[in-house]
């Protein structure tokens, strides 16, 4: 069978999967599956015969993980769903993350409240990492509007970087074992203290395999004009890291607005970076045009590739894992809407493209080529 | 003491396919530990990790809401029917 583009939509009401040949002209919908429940992150996993996971944050009788094993047509529930023990005291509200670790079925997963759960069987049990789950910051950490969530796994090699709304960054060089607060040059806007060791909220943080030392991070940004305590805080909401996430520095200068949700890096180039800029207050798209602005040398500079999107009167959201890009040769973006639309981004978002415009409302979107 | 346990439709399936689950139990929350050890899935439908019953579940004995009577602590007598019902609600 010749290669086939799979996306995985998680949406207000339920998982859409949508399959395309590589030229990616017409994609074919199914779905949803877990209909009428929330999905807020998934994972396609590649790792040997593909398997799709999604969770299934069911408002009524808890969190499920949808597994399936024939590209999407099916689903079902794995055997359990990350629980946090019973003397623990917390109850799991969502699940945030889901990673591929380093065996065949190796799972990694963030949740809510924020916490790592590991599976070594593919989802069918799930067992807490105390390193972070029981940091001595754990209950310090704030729910941030979308609640408490470890939305961010990047592993690389013992290198494991979390990120934490609203907890900040934390970097693991054990393999998850410890972790450590490392947030050095991440603002806060929320707080007297512009620059805390902990407490930012991180909406996003994106690598590349092959720059592992360089992470870029979609912080909260929307603060320059903030004229409380400790002053205004231009440009914090952008932000790079050349040293392993040890440090971090502003690339914000450029865009329309330093707020926005997810970043995503290039998969062929580590230089190129793309950001969706929101409106600070609103969350929404600055004038009502949405665009996608590019940076091809590494935050230094950005330019708006907004081409085929619409230039008026949009006003929605995109969420922080509702971004990705392919990793054909010339790869294609994708972002999924809060209004329900799912937009291509042709040849690196040159061109973009409206795939389905009437979903749900559209929480995360992942890609795999398989 | 034999009560009735009375599963809504969309949690049959923790608990193959039964409508109805027959239990000897002196309390509701001896109830639910009898359910946790013989349908964990399906318990942990019903209570989160701490234990609590889920906000959006609720229980009757019979047909009063065990919040009107001892909560989980609620005595349970030969023949009742204990009813899990979700209030299945939302936008």
């Amino acid at each position: 069978m010749s290669e086939r583009v799979i996306l995985s939509i998680g949406t207000k009401k339920g998982l859409f999967v949508a399959e395309a040949p590589k030229t990616r002209k017409s994609f074919a919908l199914r779905g949803p599956f877990g209909s009428g429940v929330a999905v807020y992150s998934a994972l396609i996993d590649t790792r040997g015969k593909p398997r799709l996971y999604a969770s299934s944050c069911n408002a009524f009788f808890g969190m499920k993980v949808l597994r399936s094993t024939d590209l999407g047509k099916t689903f079902k529930e794995t055997k359990s769903a990350p629980a946090f023990p019973k003397e623990d005291g917390r109850a799991l509200a969502n699940i945030w993350s889901l990673e591929a670790g380093s065996g065949r079925k190796d799972l990694w997963c963030g949740v809510e409240p924020a916490s790592l759960f590991r599976s070594g069987d593919g989802g069918d049990s799930w067992e807490m990492v105390p390193g972070i789950s029981n940091h001595e910051h754990a209950r310090k950490w704030q729910p941030g509007n979308g609640g408490l969530c470890m939305h961010t796994i990047l592993r690389d090699g013992d290198r494991v970087h979390l990120g934490i709304s609203t907890g900040g960054h934390y970097l693991s060089e054990d393999g998850g074992a410890t972790f450590t607060a490392s947030n050095r040059g991440i603002g806060a806007g929320f707080a007297p203290d512009p620059y805390p060791e902990f407490g930012q909220c991180v909406h996003k943080i994106a690598g590349h395999k092959d720059a592992p030392g360089r992470l870029y991070m979609q912080n909260h940004g929307g603060w320059a004009d903030w004229d409380g305590p400790g002053g205004p805080r231009p440009d914090i909401g952008v932000l790079r890291s050349d040293d392993h996430g040890r440090t971090w520095r502003s690339i914000a200068k450029g865009l329309p607005s330093d707020f926005g949700f997810p970043i995503v890096v290039h998969p062929h180039d580590a230089d190129t970076v793309y950001v969706l800029p929101l409106e600070p207050a609103t969350r929404t798209c600055p004038g009502g045009a949405p665009a996608v602005w590019r940076s091809e040398d590494g935050g230094d500079s950005w330019r708006r590739v907004a081409k085929g999107l619409p230039k008026k009167q949009s006003f929605f959201t995109v969420q922080r894992d509702a971004m990705v890009i392919d990793e054909l040769k010339s790869p294609a973006l994708y972002f999924g809407t809060t209004t329900g639309q799912l937009w291509i981004g042709r040849d690196g978002g040159e061109e973009w493209d409206c795939l389905f415009d009437s979903l749900p409302p559209i929480h995360c979107v992942k890609v795999a080529v398989v | 003491m034999t009560v009735t346990i009375r599963v809504p439709g969309p949690l049959r399936d923790y608990c193959e396919g039964a409508s109805e689950l027959a239990m000897s139990a002196p309390t509701v929350r001896a109830a639910l530990e009898q359910l946790e050890r013989r349908h964990p899935s399906l318990y942990r439908s019903v209570c989160d990790e701490t234990g609590a019953v889920r906000r959006h579940v609720n229980l009757f004995v019979n047909t009063t809401h065990v919040r009107d009577r001892e909560g989980l602590e609620t005595a349970l007598a030969p023949g009742d029917v204990l009813t899990i019902l979700p209030a299945i609600s939302g936008g």
